[in-house]
């Protein structure tokens, strides 16, 4: 019920993303109710996690950073591919919303990353007695990040440029062949890592469960409404800049 | 619970100073844009 419900949410973000960004300026005005949405949905997240999920017997209270360090992997996936996706239409189209698409997604994306970079090391420093462990899933997440921040260093640097669109377009769908290393790194280094294994695949209790998907849910459309924000900030940044060129 | 609160406080300051930050950009970006019409 909740894993649908999660798919349900992220099916309907990238459908409500991709109808937005056909015509941002017109669509706009629809982020406020996902914006309202993701607003009611952080209270409800909030008090599961302080009074519904149950205090894990082994590590204690400090297991409450799992319900918002998981539910940030979501939206750093999301963001990436949402990139990937953005990129492939504006080399197809070679329209600027698509591309205004790929680079919000990089940097909201970047964004969750960092949050779970953030959130992760102040959870293993209680649970397991360290910071940060060089293992493959750490590594290939801070790969990630690193890509991603290259990405929106390449877009910085040439702002406004074709040529820089459609080299950061080829660049985000080339970067985002690496978060299935990060997903299955577990797998691939065969327990020799600091996470035990795949939450998907842990069967958490019920009320665990429940409390980590409304936490999902909530970040994806935090997620959603940031994307969009991003996309009418690179909009209205882009038109600034035209209208300079125009004038010089 | 320090461990806690300053998982959640850190996503809290990460995403509003994210949010703000689009919102200052926004802001600019429009000031621009009406200074030059």
């Amino acid at each position: 019920m909740v894993t649908a419900a999660v798919m349900l949410s992220v099916v309907a973000a990238l459908a409500w993303l991709l109808w937005l960004a056909a015509d941002i300026p017109g669509r706009i005005g629809t982020a406020r109710w996902v914006g309202l949405l993701a607003v009611a949905l952080i209270p409800v997240w909030l008090l599961l996690v302080a009074y519904y999920a149950p205090i894990e017997a082994v590590q204690g209270i400090i297991q409450k950073i799992f319900y918002v360090h998981i539910p940030a992997i979501i939206p750093t996936y999301f963001g990436f591919i949402l990139s990937a996706i953005g990129g492939g239409l504006y080399l197809f189209t070679r329209q600027e919303r698509w591309d205004q698409l790929a680079v919000s997604g990089a940097e909201v994306g970047v964004v969750f990353c960092t949050l779970m970079l953030v959130v992760g090391p102040i959870w293993a420093k209680p649970a397991w007695g360290q910071w940060w462990a060089w293992d493959l899933r750490l590594t290939m997440t801070l790969i990630l990040w690193f890509i991603y921040v290259a990405y929106l260093f390449l877009r910085s640097f040439a702002f406004g440029s074709d040529t820089a669109r459609t080299y950061t377009a080829v660049y985000g769908i080339a970067g985002v062949c690496v978060i299935p290393f990060v997903y299955f790194a577990l797998d691939l280094a065969q327990s020799a890592t600091m996470h035990p294994t795949n939450p998907a695949r842990e069967g958490l209790p019920p009320e665990m469960g429940r409390t980590v998907g409304v936490g999902m849910i909530t970040f994806i459309w935090i997620f959603a409404w940031l994307i969009a924000r991003r996309c009418e900030v690179g909009l209205l940044q882009s038109r600034v800049l035209a209208s300079r060129v125009g004038v010089a | 619970m320090p461990w806690v609160l300053a998982a959640y406080g850190v996503t809290g300051v990460v995403l509003v100073g994210y949010a703000l930050y689009l919102r200052a950009a926004r802001g600019a970006a429009l000031r621009d844009q009406q200074r030059r019409s």
